[in-house]
């Protein structure tokens, strides 16, 4: 065991720190144009257009500590945006279950950030039992397409994506989790029909999407039929580890030192206030603790073994520190967080109470923290439950 | 120790009850708070003819002499209908500071219309710099003639955007935190001077950034003493944190009710939700939250009533234990609701909005211990 970067490593960060410094915005340029040649740019450079893949697929093959820094240092530069449904959830499904000409077929445009995706896996009757799911795709008597119905909620960003991933059931006389079939098909097209659903603050991300007979060739289906739990279960690891957002909360710690410094309190700032102070601490020391246990878990996923027992709590503990540094930016602004839409006093406090309604949503989503204890009860500390 | 409400106030209750029932649905809600003015005039007019805007005045004063207990039965309902109407702003606040101050030909002047809700008052009190504190006043006002005039910027100036009058406070004397020198006047929301800004707030109510410039006041609008308005300020905010932390006590009981009736009606795993423990736990806390935040309130309210001399203490540890129990109610209605309860669709989320509002107004849980412990 040993903290201490050596000269590679820094050497590593160097050019990743050069990296982000010559490819930054300039004020003035078209963004799309330089959102896809900083892409461009970064596959060059070996794969950091998507650090997560491997190298089979072209990605950088990077060791942990590697990882490490690539996060601490996105986590202040401006990294053009981008949409985990793609690079992040479907690719990896793509690589472990689809079969080459699948691979060949969807990646390259995953990877050029030319398609948009959504994951519709959720239906108002399955959420957090996901396998409880309804939504029904038959297979032709010929055997060339599968012909879909029924209803997904939630599923974010529906509205502007070109694709979607989507769990449906093609077998209903099993247990559930059995039965399920992993499709992908375009959101343009006849007999799907997106609505929008309005979250707390007015946003809208997430949407009701209706499948009326919608047609998918059955070389859209990854995998075998029925075996669709089985690969998403994979996915929704990806998915949870990648939410816990550690790097990105010790920036927003510091952000929030800072504003809380800018708000005066007699003849300081409310940083020098105990009780805020001690909030502020509390969050230092817990990111402190979950920077290493992010560390461990990278360390466990690279040595080749299943991801450890500490990875489970990351996005427990990733997601409700994101909510108190939510919440307390809110409390930082005082009343003034209060005016919506509008800039008063403080000038961070305009956004900080869409900022807190919103990560209201992060111990929901990708498992309910309800939920994901229970999961950690059963398989890392293998209890049993007498009753429901 | 009697905690039984007489008939006057059981019907009062019954009222106010069946006003939110028929006319707060959320549907109607939005409808109002997208009007111009951010509520309902024909609402505030029920509100007037049934009394409601007169509870918190003498007799003498043409009000119906109410009591403590009335406007926490009255602000309770109102909570359980996420109310838009000024109450607060107009009635508690600009009245508060009226029926303390003013002199008798003023009260004449004002306070029927404010009664017959003709007429709405609000009081800016807060600067940007000031955080919770009330007795951190820049805006000034110097004597001039006969009068005075005042200069300075007050923030979140509640629902000014419809007031006729605005109670302003602003030094005449000391340092910009020192308790004595601060003096509360009466102005005229639309004389030369005063600008207006208007916005919403993110619980769906109104709220102004006022810039008072070169703003001539006569002495005869001077509310209470010169010097003095500090302690007339702390009674308006005392009365405001009760009225406060009763609304919310109303939405905390419907936070807690609705999400017991989601779970038992809403089935994951092959079970209602109410099943799994972990969710009755949970309930469990906030019903427990809910009940405690209610003793203090009673305990607070009654203390007021009597004049007791530990009502300040017992209001600081009222508004701490509102901000915190309330907006751990609310988020775990929230949570409890799954993706339901981020959507604007139910009411739930709304009231988490209107939680952390409460919360943020006259001073925070966090500032209310530290005062409590002082
Ligand atoms: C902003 C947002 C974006 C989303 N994006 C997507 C998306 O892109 N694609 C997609 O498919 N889905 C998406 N989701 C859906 C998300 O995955 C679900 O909301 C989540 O799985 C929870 O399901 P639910 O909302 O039905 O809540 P429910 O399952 O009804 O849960 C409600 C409450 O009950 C608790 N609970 C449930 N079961 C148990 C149990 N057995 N024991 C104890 N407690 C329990 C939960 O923890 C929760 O607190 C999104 C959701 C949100 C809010």
């Amino acid at each position: 065991m040993d903290i201490e970067l050596g000269s590679e490593d820094l050497a590593f960060r160097e050019d990743v720190r050069g990296f982000f410094a010559e490819n930054a915005y300039k004020a003035g340029e078209d963004y799309n144009v330089w959102r896809l040649e900083w892409f461009k740019k970064a596959a060059q450079m070996g794969g950091w257009d998507v650090p997560k893949w491997s190298k089979e697929f072209g990605g950088p093959g990077w060791t942990p500590t590697q990882h490490y820094i690539w996060e601490q240092e996105t986590a202040t530069a401006t990294l053009p945006w981008d949409m985990p449904f793609g690079i992040g959830m479907v690719a990896p499904i793509i690589m472990a279950y689809g079969n080459e000409e699948q691979q060949k077929r969807f990646l390259p445009d995953i990877r050029a950030r030319k398609v948009n995706w959504c994951q519709g896996y959720s239906e108002p009757g399955a959420g957090s039992d996901l396998a409880a799911l309804k939504t029904k795709a038959v297979l032709s008597e010929d055997g060339t397409h599968y012909t879909v119905n029924g209803t997904k909620i939630w599923t974010t960003m529906a509205q502007i994506a070109d694709w979607i991933f989507c769990l449906t059931r093609t077998d209903d006389s099993g247990i559930k989790q059995e039965g399920i079939t992993f499709l992908l098909f375009p959101m343009k097209q006849k007999g799907i029909e997106v609505k929008p659903i309005i979250t707390l603050g007015g946003a809208h991300s997430v949407n009701m999407v209706y499948f009326t007979d919608v047609s998918v060739p059955v070389e859209n289906r990854i995998g075998e039929e029925g075996k669709g739990w089985t690969y998403a279960k994979g996915l929704l690891q990806h998915e949870r580890t990648g939410l816990a957002g550690i790097s990105r909360s010790i920036v927003a710690l510091e952000k929030l030192k800072e504003q809380a410094s800018s708000v005066k309190r007699g003849n300081g700032s409310l940083m020098d206030e105990p009780s805020f102070r001690a909030k502020v601490a509390e969050l230092e020391i817990d990111l402190m603790a979950s920077e290493y246990t992010e560390l461990r878990s990278l360390a466990s996923a690279s040595a080749g073994s299943a991801p450890g027992p500490e990875s489970s709590i990351l996005k427990l503990k990733g997601t409700e520190i994101q909510q108190r540094i939510a919440k307390l930016t809110v409390e930082a602004g005082g009343i003034y967080s209060a005016a919506w839409g509008r800039g008063v006093g403080h000038k961070f406090a305009k956004a900080g109470m869409g900022g807190y309604l919103a990560s209201r949503a992060f111990t929901i989503y990708g498992g309910a923290s309800e939920v994901q204890k229970d999961v950690i009860a059963k398989n890392v500390l293998g209890l049993k439950r007498s009753t429901t | 120790m009697n905690f039984e409400l007489t008939n006057e106030q059981q019907m009062l209750q019954d009222s106010v009850a069946r006003f939110i029932q028929d006319n707060y649905d959320l549907e109607s809600r939005a409808k109002s708070a997208a009007s111009k003015s951010g509520f309902s005039q024909d609402h505030w007019q029920t509100m007037a003819d049934l009394g409601w805007l007169g509870l918190g005045f003498d007799e003498a004063d043409g009000g119906f002499g109410g009591g403590h207990v009335d406007i926490m039965l009255l602000m309770e309902q109102f909570g359980k209908g996420l109310v838009l109407e000024p109450l607060l702003a107009s009635v508690i606040l600009g009245g508060g500071a009226l029926k303390r101050g003013a002199c008798a030909e003023l009260k004449t002047e004002i306070l029927p219309g404010l009664i017959d809700g003709s007429r709405q008052l609000a009081l800016a009190y807060a600067e940007e710099q000031a955080h919770f504190d009330l007795h951190d006043v820049i805006t000034t006002a110097r004597s001039k003639d006969d009068g005075f005039i005042i200069n300075g910027h007050k923030s979140m100036v509640l629902h000014a955007g419809t007031a006729d009058q605005i109670v302003v406070s602003a030094r005449t004397s000391g340092g910009q935190i020192d308790e004595n020198g601060i003096s509360l006047f009466l102005i005229d929301a639309d004389a030369e001077g005063v600008k207006r800004e208007n916005f919403p707030t993110v619980d769906g109510l109104q709220a102004c950034e006022v810039t008072l410039k070169d703003v001539i006041v006569g002495s005869n609008r001077l509310l209470g003493e010169l010097d003095d308005g500090f302690a007339i300020l702390n009674n308006v905010a005392t009365d405001a944190i009760l009225a406060l932390s009763a609304e919310a006590v109303g939405a905390m009981e419907i936070l807690y009710k609705d999400t017991v009736e989601y779970t038992q009606q809403r089935e994951q795993f092959g079970h209602p939700l109410a099943d799994f423990q972990v969710m009755q736990h949970r309930m469990v806390e906030m019903f427990m939250e809910y009940e405690q935040c209610k003793s203090l309130l009673y305990r607070a309210t009654m203390e007021a009533a009597q004049g007791s001399a530990t009502t300040q203490r017992t209001v600081h540890a009222l508004k701490h234990l509102v901000g915190k129990s309330g907006i751990f109610i609310a988020e775990n209605a929230v949570q409890l609701h799954g993706g339901m309860g981020m959507t604007e669709e139910l009411r739930i989320g709304h009231y988490l909005k209107r939680m952390i509002v409460i919360d943020a107004q006259f001073g925070n849980a966090d500032y209310h211990l530290q005062k409590f412990a002082a």
